[in-house]
């Protein structure tokens, strides 16, 4: 029963003393407790799902683990290309610590903006009791060289972290950042990361997530990328950890003229299960806005897609494009792909969306053969080609290889090609 | 309970309406609503058997439990008690020809449509002068074995197979508007093709003369035998009047091993009409399915034709095209279901929106776990000609087998300035332009239909583009 679902998702232990303690404990600034304080009390009133909604129905919440403690703290490493960027005005570092030593900047930005729609409840509960996440500025103008990584690693997982990442790029800057999410294996918990983007006007922006969490954790999360006047942000997801991951994804295209991109890579074998809702809303005119999702299946392991692309009546001149693509590499794989459009005016420039599922092509893996592959070879090579139509579309050398770092735990190393090691 | 109509209880069992029968018309359920005892009553007024009027009241209990779907079309302002939810043959014929919209009117003139037909059309002539031809066709059919009735006849001829087949595709309790028809039903077309046998021409509802094929909860079940194979085209291009806001038809289709069947729709219910359909069909080993269906008129249509692939090496194929003016809504599109290996399927959609019209595809491809081979295209492209109206596309897959193709591609656009203006160029006017587009946008599905079908269409889509772009 609905009703029934509905109760039992609120977080066993996430309360407002618990959030309280903390804050205080973390002597944080009134300021930011009494933001806590409101987003808490927005969460009380924001339902959790209960599994009717379109965007929740191919994910049961029934077996989130919510029992675990609020993760007082994660190791937290960053990495920046280049030490004398926080003298011209970057700042790189946790969000706690950032929220202390900047507390007019962040202020600004921290908790602004709607809730991520399908994910409108965990967004709420993460803005009120983040433990973690990733601050990075960068000011007007500044064009950052070389790639950011902040790599997060949890101690331990049977907890609930929650983390909150804000990103915000001024006027004419660009950056590029890799954020790495880690765990260990074997304990469930509840990992439900948010992650913030203001592009403004003019800037551009790379964003990495490498999900790398532990083999039993739940990891629902929701992101949320707003795209200024000319802005241009390229958003790209690595899923390869977790049992569970169910995110939801926002592009807010209000800005005239701007463009994003999203890009995922799902790596999933055993049980695992992936469930991506995004909504890619464009509101004002010449936006263009792409998406492509790619998913290798192995073993048990299901991936779902439901993706909206939404035109509203005021933008004229858009460009959109969504595609998801689904390789299945096992008879007990499974994929749900579901490109949406929602398309209210008729001046488009360009809108459409595909969608494939389907197994290894045969010609391509006994053309491979005929190549002096063995199958297990072919397969590989032809997996990772299969990944490289998005891997291509970040052609950034710290990105790129550990991304294939990453990747390669699922679908094994490829002799002759160019994996280097994980990042950092 | 005492009846609403005490005279209803008289009817004798074997009563049989007909149509000019003046004493006819004060026995019909002259009240608006529904009820278990309405649904008895229509039952009895048919001369049903006992199972029949079991199923019904089976029926209506269900409809009474579920929900309205909540997704699709805004279907809030359907007031089920406010609807008659039978009307016997007679009644129709009585509405005055004054009484059908003048859009309608206007459209059957510029259509060139005969005196006679208009008044068929509009559902305010009972008889229709094709009579010769329906006999003929009749004759031929008989003598082949196929069986091409009205639904209540052949509930009364053929209890037996009736009952074999009736609702193993689309049970009573498979939907809310499903199971309000199954409660209601009344009229539709009942065909059986034996084993081996071809019909060449496709059988027509427009040619069995009673107005009950264009009834409001019609029923249709069509059974092609083993390697048999008919094409089935029901409703007409030329708009259709309807004194009724709802109507809600079951269509089922039984297609057996190396059999064929091919069942084309062409809804062009006046505007006032929501129109929410369920159709099915089951297709076993080497046999072939096609949907075409076209959604022109109504105010809101749902309907969804579906392809249940059961024997290896079926195929099913749904065509669709759908356009919606100023104040409609058409959520249509198809739904196949791998369930063998080896199956295939296509479904092509295009549709059209106009003014502050609003089309959606909504459609589903499952494929279940060693269905092997299987293979699917979903193809949907959507034209909108103006900036308030819109379209949406809602493509759900479930894929659970890995040796398996499966793809979906969709675009949307406008009608392009540059198209227009080559054209133009040539010596067209804007709309005959904008027309021609537009034809050529659906030419893939007009070439399926019958002859006078595409033809009509295309002459349909020069008069709603008549001041349509500009």
């Amino acid at each position: 029963m609905a009703t029934v679902t509905v109760q039992t998702l609120q977080p066993a232990t996430i309360a407002w003393p618990a959030i309280e303690r903390y804050s205080l404990r973390h002597d944080e600034p009134a300021w930011l407790r009494e933001l806590r304080r409101a987003w808490w009390e927005r969460s009380e009133k924001t339902p959790f799902p209960t599994g009717l909604e379109e965007e929740w129905r191919r994910t049961s919440l029934q077996e989130l683990p919510r029992d675990g403690e609020l993760l007082d703290e994660a190791e937290f490493r960053p990495v920046l290309p280049d030490p004398r960027l926080a003298d011209r005005g970057v700042i790189f570092s946790d969000l706690g610590t950032a929220a202390r030593e900047h507390p007019d900047l962040v202020r600004r930005y921290l908790g602004q903006g709607e809730p991520v729609d399908s994910h409108a409840a965990f967004w709420a509960l993460s803005q009120a009791a983040w433990t973690g996440g990733t601050f990075l500025y960068v000011p007007r103008g500044l064009e950052v060289d070389g790639t950011l990584i902040a790599r997060i690693t949890q101690p331990r997982s049977d907890v609930t972290f929650l983390p909150h990442t804000l990103v915000v790029a001024e006027e004419g800057s660009c950056v590029t950042f890799l954020e790495e999410l880690v765990s260990p294996d074997g304990a469930p918990g509840w990992f439900g990361g948010t992650v913030a983007i203001h592009a403004l006007q003019g800037s551009r922006v790379r964003y990495a997530n490498l999900q790398r969490l532990g083999d039993a954790v739940w990891n629902v999360g929701a992101q949320r990328v707003q795209v200024g006047q000319d802005a241009n942000v390229t958003a790209l997801n690595t899923e390869v950890g977790s049992r569970v991951s169910k995110l939801g994804l926002d592009v807010r295209m209000d800005g005239k003229g701007g463009t994003s991109l999203l890009l995922g890579l799902l790596a999933a074998g055993d049980d695992q299960h992936i469930d991506i809702n995004s909504l890619q809303d464009l509101s004002a005119d010449h936006t263009t806005s792409d998406l492509l999702y790619v998913s290798a299946l192995y073993d048990r392991a299901r991936a779902a897609f439901y993706g909206v692309t939404r035109v509203q009546e005021t933008a004229r001149g858009t460009s959109s494009y969504q595609e998801c693509r689904n390789l299945l590499l096992s008879p007990n794989a499974g994929a749900e792909p579901i490109p949406v459009l929602e398309i209210k005016t008729n001046d488009l420039l360009r809108c459409g969306h595909g969608a494939t599922a389907g197994a290894i092509d045969p010609v391509q893996l006994f053309y491979a053969q005929t190549r002096g592959l063995d199958p297990e070879e072919a397969e590989r090579m032809i997996v990772r080609g299969f990944f490289e139509q998005v891997i291509a579309r970040i052609p950034v050398e710290p990105v790129r290889s550990a991304m294939l770092a990453a990747l390669a735990d699922r679908i094994g190393h490829v002799e002759g090609f160019d994996e280097t090691g994980a990042a950092a | 309970m005492a009846l609403p109509n005490p005279a209803l209880s008289q009817l004798p069992d074997n009563y049989k309406y007909g149509w000019h029968d003046a004493e006819a018309k004060s026995l019909n359920i002259a009240k608006k609503g529904l009820s278990a005892e309405v649904v008895a009553e229509i039952s009895r007024f048919k001369g049903e058997p006992e199972w029949m009027t079991k199923l019904r009241l089976k029926a209506y209990r269900h409809f009474e439990a579920r929900p309205m779907p909540t997704w699709g079309a805004n279907l809030a302002p359907i007031d089920f008690q406010d609807i008659y939810y039978y009307i016997a043959p007679t009644d129709k014929a009585v509405q005055s020809w004054d009484d059908v919209p003048d859009y309608i009117r206007r459209t059957y003139d510029k259509l060139g449509i005969p005196e006679a037909e208009k008044k068929y059309l509009a559902g305010v002539g009972g008889q229709y002068d094709s009579e010769v031809v329906y006999h003929n066709i009749r004759a031929d059919l008989e003598k082949l074995g196929v069986i091409f009735m009205g639904t209540d006849q052949a509930l009364k001829d053929h209890p037996e197979m009736f009952r074999e087949y009736y609702g193993t595709v689309i049970p009573p309790n498979d939907n809310k508007l499903a199971a309000l028809n199954t409660a209601v039903w009344s009229g539709g077309s009942f065909i059986y093709v034996p084993p081996g046998v071809h019909v060449e021409l496709p059988l027509q509802a427009y040619f069995r003369i009673n107005t009950e094929n264009m009834g409001q909860f019609e029923r249709t079940l069509i059974i092609a035998d083993e390697g048999s194979s008919v094409h089935y085209v029901e409703g007409c291009t030329a708009p259709t009047y309807s004194t009724a806001s709802l109507h809600s038809a079951v269509v089922e289709i039984i297609v057996k091993k190396g059999a064929r069947v091919r069942y084309t729709t062409i809804q062009n219910w006046s505007h006032n009409v929501y129109n929410l359909v369920t159709k099915r069909a089951v297709a076993y080993e080497d046999a072939v399915m096609e949907w075409v269906d076209g959604n022109l008129g109504s105010r809101v249509t749902m309907k969804y034709p579906s392809i249940y692939l059961l024997g290896e090496r079926a195929h099913g194929e749904v065509l669709s095209i759908a356009f919606a003016g100023s104040g409609q809504h058409q959520d249509a599109g198809g739904k196949v279901i791998h369930a063998a290996p080896n199956t295939t399927s296509l479904i092509t959609s295009k549709s059209i929106s106009q003014g502050t019209g609003r089309t959606s595809y909504r459609g589903l491809i499952k494929v279940y776990p060693g269905c092997k081979k299987a293979r699917s295209t979903v193809r949907c492209d959507a034209l909108i000609l103006s900036d308030e109206a819109r379209s949406d596309t809602y493509p759900y897959m479930e894929i659970d087998e890995e040796d398996v193709t499966i793809g979906h591609e969709a675009t949307v656009s406008k009608v392009g300035s540059e198209q227009l203006f080559y054209l133009m160029s040539r010596g067209m006017t804007e709309s005959e332009a904008a027309a021609m587009i537009v034809n050529g946008f659906i030419e893939p599905i007009v070439k399926e239909l019958p002859m006078e079908y595409a033809v009509e269409m295309n002459r349909l889509i020069q008069l709603q583009m008549e001041g349509a772009v500009g």
